[in-house]
């Protein structure tokens, strides 16, 4: 089993609420430093555009100080004020034309910030209602944009994140599929996927099936580490508390596929601060692969490649897991 | 016929995890704005925050001449109530919480209102073993006895739903929330169908409504629609008309006739008074529409149990 490494997503560092409530304070770009350096187990700090990265030099002297690496720069695209009716489909150029160039300028400063990549999930690319939008045209235009997008520089890439829903009830980016989709319409080798374990179960996906599926065309560039209940709802929570099953199998497929990227962590707090969620969240991923070590990934393999496997490939697993039952 | 209201909280700015959209509106202009909309007849009014000034609130019901369905009274705030409110491990945010309710009951019998709705929505818990439900349902029980007591003429209703913002809120379907006011059992005690949240919860509106009109938990219903995957507030029949249509057939029988119908709908980008005009639009049609069944036709069809009459039988109705 590889040893993966693991990075924070600033967005939950900060101030977070939902529809109905607000968690935690607002904390200043040097306190998330602060807070991120303090977390055992984390190397990384993944940096929101434009939130954090308004004073590039201040960023970098915290990336030196702290020695922490920004394995990826994540980009909004989905204020209201200028996407209220998308962002990389909108009908209007000024809207694409701003979401084209807030990624281009991400591509730049990952590039000055030594993070080979740029990130961006599509939640301002939806619709409520049937009949809100024209399909064919919009689709049109997200690959489009897309493409302008990558086109920028080959040295960067692009990983863009789905997600079935929210805040719109339909995002267009919603599955894996897309994404490949979009993928092969571009066509070209720096586009890929960020693929968030949670919002690929609340897609109704198999997560470890989605990343084999992006490892096999060369599109799996990044991971958003989480879990949820798998009703829908992205919870956001610690990796692994919920789909245990699933997300040992999604770490032995990343093991088999080769995947040598980061795990980015994208854990809400809520009660807890978000250093005890991370910790927790990095720790609870490092022990599943752990037992992934000590069940022996060969052996899995070997199981793998039975038709009818089941019965056996279960209960060598939960003997591993459970001893002296 | 049902007398229609907007809930305040939903002419003003409207918030989700990620993005605010419309614009902060003082209580006046919320008037201002549903008194635009053709066809409502008045408002549900959010507790404690439409209540700053009850002489004000007073002036403006009378000079709007809207009535009240129903006073919201929000049991999870920022700030406070952080591990539930009635379900708290502390006694003394329990005790607070029944002091409010009761607060909140007086100011609706002030405004000849009797009706006071509550969405337990931070009642819950994200993870397993981090809630114990045994001691839960029992604090539950005690508070609502407690508030229910203040004065028996205010029913009380629940509105359930299944999640948000914990992963898996207390009272998450029509199920639970009637078996819980049945055994707490206050006669007061009853339950906001929000057609919404039953939605979401897997659940038939019309079976539901029934379910709860035979406890005699049917207190209030709210109007709303979603794809039964989150709870999006949408314009009622935008995803589930048939479902709609069966559960007026089913609210008229039961004697829901002439009482109120709230709205919660999220106006998102498009401007608030076009929202709830569409709203009050769709309300009437879907209902103009369930008045075309014909009721002994649809009596026999009923015994028949025969979809292939009742489905084409239903689609030449329109």
């Amino acid at each position: 089993m590889r040893n993966w490494r693991f990075a924070v997503n600033s967005g939950f560092l900060g101030k977070r609420r939902d529809r109905f409530t607000e968690y935690q304070p607002d904390r200043t770009l040097e306190e998330k430093f602060k807070l991120t350096r303090q977390i055992e187990g984390i190397e990384g700090i993944e940096l929101k555009y434009p939130l954090d990265l308004k004073d590039i030099p201040l960023a970098k002297r915290l990336l030196d100080d702290t020695g922490l690496i920004c394995p990826a720069v994540n980009v909004d695209i989905k204020d209201a004020a200028y996407f209220c009716y998308g962002a990389l489909s909108a009908r209007s150029a000024e809207a694409r034309n701003r979401a084209i160039s807030m990624l281009q300028e991400s591509m730049d400063i990952a590039a000055e910030l030594g993070a080979g990549l740029v990130t961006t999930c599509p939640l301002a690319d939806g619709y409520d209602y049937p009949f809100q939008v024209d399909y064919t045209s919009a689709w049109g235009r997200f690959i489009e944009s897309v493409k302008e997008v990558v086109s920028y520089r080959n040295d960067i890439k692009l990983a863009l994140e789905f997600q079935p829903h929210e805040p719109h009830a339909k995002i267009m980016l919603s599955n894996v599929g897309k994404v490949l989709h979009v993928c092969a319409e571009v066509g070209l080798p720096n586009l890929g996927a960020n693929l968030d374990v949670g919002h690929s179960f609340a897609a109704g996906e198999s997560p470890a099936e989605s990343a084999a599926l992006l490892a096999r065309k060369g599109r799996l560039f990044y991971i958003h580490t989480n879990d949820n209940t798998g009703e829908g709802g992205d919870w956001d929570m610690i990796s692994g508390t919920v789909h245990f099953w699933h997300w040992l199998e999604l770490l032995f497929t990343l093991d088999r596929v080769g995947y040598e990227g980061w795990f980015g962590g994208d854990v809400t707090s809520k009660h807890i601060g978000p250093a005890e969620a991370f910790d927790m969240n990095t720790r609870m991923i490092q022990r599943m692969v752990k037992f992934l070590k000590r069940a022996g990934p060969g052996e899995i393999d070997r199981l793998l490649q039975k038709d009818g496997n089941i019965a056996e490939t279960f209960d060598y697993l939960s003997q591993c897991l459970i001893r002296g039952v | 016929m049902n007398k229609l209201a907007i809930i305040t909280a939903f002419l003003g700015s409207v918030k989700n995890r990620y993005m605010t959209y419309q614009g902060d509106r003082t209580l006046k202009e919320k008037f201002q704005m549903a008194s635009k909309v053709d066809g409502i007849d008045g408002l549900e009014l959010c507790y404690p925050a439409d209540f700053e000034d009850l002489k004000k609130l007073k002036e403006l019901l009378k000079q709007y001449n809207f009535g009240v369905s129903a006073i919201n009274f929000r049991s999870r705030r920022t700030g406070k109530w952080w591990r539930g409110s009635f379900t708290s491990e502390s006694l003394s945010e329990r005790q607070e919480f029944i002091d409010e309710v009761r607060r909140a009951m007086d100011a609706a019998v002030e405004l000849d209102c009797y009706r006071i709705t509550t969405c337990p929505l931070n009642d819950g818990s994200d993870y397993l073993f981090e809630m114990n439900y045994i001691k839960a349902y029992d604090y539950a029980a005690e508070t609502f006895s407690a508030a229910c007591a203040h004065n028996t003429n205010v029913r009380v209703c629940i509105e359930y739903k299944e999640s948000d913002p914990r992963t898996r809120c207390l009272f998450g379907n029509a199920g639970e929330t009637a078996s819980f006011c049945q055994w707490m059992g206050a006669e007061n005690l009853g339950v906001t169908f929000d057609v919404g949240h039953a939605l979401y919860a897997g659940e038939r509106p019309a079976q539901s409504a029934v379910l709860l009109a035979k406890a005699k938990r049917l207190f209030y219903v709210h109007l709303n629609d979603n794809d039964g995957r989150w709870d999006w507030d949408m314009l009622p029949g935008a995803y589930h008309m048939w479902e709609f249509i069966e559960m007026f057939y089913y609210l008229r029988q039961l004697g829901y006739n002439d009482d109120w119908y709230g709205f919660d709908v999220f106006p998102k980008e498009i401007d608030t008074v076009d929202t709830f005009k569409a709203v009050v639009a769709l309300t009437r049609k879907l209902e103009a529409l369930t008045d075309r069944i014909d009721r002994k036709k649809m009596e026999k069809l009923l015994n028949e149990r025969n979809p292939s009459k009742t489905m084409p039988y239903l689609y030449s109705l329109i």
